[in-house]
């Protein structure tokens, strides 16, 4: 099992009060904000932004480099990993 | 429609009256700078009044000291508007003001020894409330009966002139004083920058490359008079303010619509209720903070409302600052000014239009154009949109 | 004069959904707490999972409301509130002190005083007036005196209300600026549809609204406002009141009528509680027809006085 998405899951359902949510609702390739899926908005957005420096130790400056990143789970993960391979 | 305004006051940035703001709007001398006064970063951008507590406490000559920023601000621009009037039975006389965050310069104050167990000062939370901050400047300037407080985020200033024409429109009170008054705190400061769009550099309103608002602080109060009232205080007509109006936008909690759907309902309403023709409008005070969406949201209202022949247009932003809650005061300030002088004001720090609407804001001091309305924009959170609209005609 | 269409409360008392509550409810106990409906059948839960009380209890009623009335939409939305969103105001100060970096934005756009006016909108998709009044305990009457001024300019139906939320940290606050009050500090919501005509719907009608602020001849305003109002000295069925104007001779009036209630007893304290009130007022004349003229004299603060002249439907 993938730690990094599942402790993603869990951080996303605390920082955004996703009441009635649990981690095994939210698929690894679920589209964070169509409503079809989790149906987040560009509030959460920031709020994820938060949780990348909180959690993650990672500084997002520009709110439109989050937009790529916050598609998914899974575009979470690889963009965590990303960057930490960067530094 | 047509309700007399027969005083201005305001204090911003920019200048500590009517006359200092006026030299600053046309020498296009911006007031926002790196912090001075309030204990920030030192870098921060503000578009801070010039004048500590103290030396306001001191030059309004007041004998209670537990007194917000906020009141002081105001108080001082109440003042330049009220003038000479004298209170008389006779008149029905009230006050209206807006604040988003009322005493909240002080409360901060409290709350940080409040936190640190530091003998907190409980008297510093008498001032939080935003009524409070009214009843102050009410009390100073000895007004008792009608006192309100409108706090709507960023169109508050706008709504409580909308409210003061109402009241006099019906018959409810003779004269009031109506305006906003905000104070710079590390609240909004801090809330602006949680949403990403506080600029770090100078805010460039309707510009392609804009980034995000620079706060301002300030106040401005105009004095509202129906007739009667002139008749008995002897008070000039400066001006009118013919139409208003106020519409949800109901889309999302901070960001307007991409089809700019409450400020078109606002600012066609404003325009119908005055009675003066959309190609009748020489210029528009645009509420233009310099955040990507606002500017691009208030564009494509432009666009819905006047199609083609957009009147000239800028923001007075990149001069005050965003007031908040004071904005849609000190913007009817400058929006009489543009009609008394006849007058548009440049939009600093803009190059290049936006790409998507490519609109081009009027970019240095018109003097040759003849202002007989202006059309003036406020829009706030939660989708709050407000537009007046002044005139020279009764 | 206001058609009064429909009224929803949430408050420390089983006053939601409960018409003839006012038969019912006793005075409160130190400890009370809110009553609280299933929010999950008002509120899409996507906007839920972020409102705080004041909003939770503002959008819940003003659905309510809307549907007692049996209206698409309002023409305007009115709340009133003395002290706002505190909640989300105090957790964003605190954060702002407490947080190095980044900070969550959604506690600072929450706490601006037009948040519930904002939400309600947003909840039920309306794009008229949008106004929030915050005039500490005559923020209601504010609210109520503009939706009269909207009805008189023509509109049909608006929906006014007041909300006010309790925190921890003002127990300590009062406590410590030494401003007591008997029955503690509550949280509620009351929210109103006023229309401009008598309708099968209509409960009562508001006959005048006033706010008098920083005032200091009590007694006479109220003797004016009623004089003004054409109510003899005989003419009020029952005054319902909080703060202490009772030295005035208009609040003690005659043996044979019912005895002043102040309301804060049922409603608890909190700036806007003269909107439990009026509902409280509409609810005592649904039941008993005698009441036909009851009179709000708000005095929480003794710098405010707020005076409301309801008027039974068949009066």
């Amino acid at each position: 099992m993938d730690t990094l998405k599942e402790d993603l899951k869990k951080q996303i359902i605390e920082q955004l009060n996703l009441e009635d949510i649990t981690p095994s609702d939210i698929q690894d390739d679920s589209a964070l904000f169509d409503d079809a899926g989790l149906g987040l908005d560009s509030i959460d957005a920031l709020e994820l932004i938060v949780l990348l420096e909180k959690y993650h130790g990672i500084q997002v400056t520009n709110p439109d480099e989050g937009k790529e990143a916050f598609k998914s789970v899974q575009t979470m993960a690889d963009y965590i990993r990303k960057r930490k391979g960067d530094l | 429609m047509s309700v007399r305004i027969t005083g201005i006051g305001i204090v911003s940035a920019i200048g500590l009256s009517v006359e200092e703001n006026l030299a600053a709007l046309m020498e296009g001398r911006s007031g926002i700078g790196p912090v001075r006064i309030l204990d920030e970063a030192k870098d921060l951008l503000v578009g801070e009044v010039k004048l500590s507590n103290e030396t306001l406490i001191e030059q309004l000559g007041l004998t209670v000291k537990n007194v917000s920023r906020t009141s002081l601000l105001g108080l001082k621009a109440a003042k330049e508007a009220w003038g000479k009037s004298l209170h008389t039975p006779e008149l029905r006389t009230g006050i209206i003001s807006a604040t988003s965050v009322g005493g909240m310069d002080r409360s901060e104050i409290f709350y940080k020894d409040y936190l640190s167990e530091n003998n907190p000062d409980f008297e510093l939370l008498k001032t939080h409330d935003s009524g409070s901050t009214t009843e102050r400047i009410a009390a100073e300037l000895g007004i008792s009966g009608y006192i309100n407080t409108l706090s709507t985020a960023c169109s508050s200033g706008a709504n409580a002139i909308m409210l003061g024409a109402r009241l006099l429109l019906q018959g409810k009170l003779d004269r009031v004083l109506v305006g906003g008054s905000d104070a710079l705190t590390r609240f909004t400061i801090n809330g602006f920058r949680s949403l990403m769009i506080y600029d770090d550099a100078w805010c460039r309103p309707f510009d392609e490359s804009r980034n995000g608002l620079n706060l301002g602080e300030g106040a401005a109060f105009l004095l509202l008079e129906n007739e009667k009232s002139t008749q008995i205080s002897g008070n000039e007509t400066i001006c009118y303010v013919n139409g208003w109006a106020n519409a949800a936008d109901a889309y999302h909690q901070t960001a307007s619509s991409p089809e700019g759907t409450g400020a078109t309902l606002a600012i066609r309403h404003a325009i119908e209720k005055s009675g003066i023709s959309i190609s009748d409008i020489s210029y528009i005070n645009a509420h233009g903070t310099g955040t990507k969406n606002n500017d691009l949201s208030e564009s494509v209202a432009l666009n819905n409302v006047f199609g083609e022949h957009i009147p000239p247009f800028s923001s007075t932003k990149s001069f005050t600052g965003h007031t908040l809650a004071a904005a849609g005061a000190i913007e009817a300030v400058f929006s009489i000014l543009a009609i008394r002088h006849n007058l548009a004001y440049p939009n600093l720090n803009y190059k290049t239009e936006i790409a998507e609407t490519g609109l081009v804001p009027v970019t240095s001091l018109q003097k040759e154009l003849q202002i007989n309305a202006v059309l003036s924009n406020s829009f706030g959170f939660g989708g709050n949109n407000s537009s007046l609209v002044f005139s020279a005609i009764h | 004069m206001a058609y009064i269409s429909a009224a929803s409360t949430i408050s420390h008392q089983p006053t939601f959904r409960n018409a003839g509550f006012s038969n019912v409810i006793q005075p409160l106990q130190q400890g009370s707490v809110l009553i609280s409906p299933d929010y999950k059948s008002f509120i899409e839960a996507g906007l839920l999972r972020r409102m705080s009380k004041i909003l939770r209890m503002s959008v819940a009623c003003s659905k309510d409301c809307i549907a007692q009335a049996g209206i698409d939409q309002p023409d305007a939305i009115i709340v009133g509130t003395g002290l706002g969103c505190l909640l989300d105001t105090e957790k964003f100060l605190n954060n702002s002190m407490t947080i190095e970096g980044l900070l969550p934005p959604t506690s600072f756009i929450q706490s601006t005083h037009n948040t519930m006016a904002g939400q309600i909108s947003l909840s039920i998709g309306n794009h008229g007036y949008n106004m929030t009044h915050t005039q500490n305990t005559l923020s209601f009457e504010h609210a109520v005196q503009d939706g009269m001024l909207l009805l008189n300019e023509g509109e049909e139906h608006i929906l006014v209300g007041a909300a006010d939320e309790h925190i921890e940290i003002l127990d300590e606050i009062s406590e410590k600026l030494k401003i007591n009050f008997e029955t503690g500090l509550t949280s509620a919501a009351s929210f109103f549809i006023l229309s401009n005509a008598k309708s099968e719907a209509t409960l009562a009608k508001i006959r005048d609204v006033r706010t008098i602020g920083l005032v200091t001849d009590v007694s006479a305003q109220i003797k004016a406002f009623l004089a003004e109002n054409k109510i003899g000295p005989d003419g009020l069925d029952l005054v319902l009141f909080s703060g202490k104007p009772q030295d005035s001779a208009e609040i003690s009036y005659s043996e044979n009528k019912n005895s002043p209630i102040d309301f804060t007893g049922f409603s608890g304290v909190y700036p806007t509680s003269s909107a439990f009130a009026l509902h409280f007022a509409i609810d005592k004349m649904g039941n008993n027809k005698t009441l036909k003229h009851i009179l709000i004299c708000n005095a929480l603060n003794k710098s405010n006085l707020g005076l409301t002249l309801i008027e039974s439907v068949e009066a």
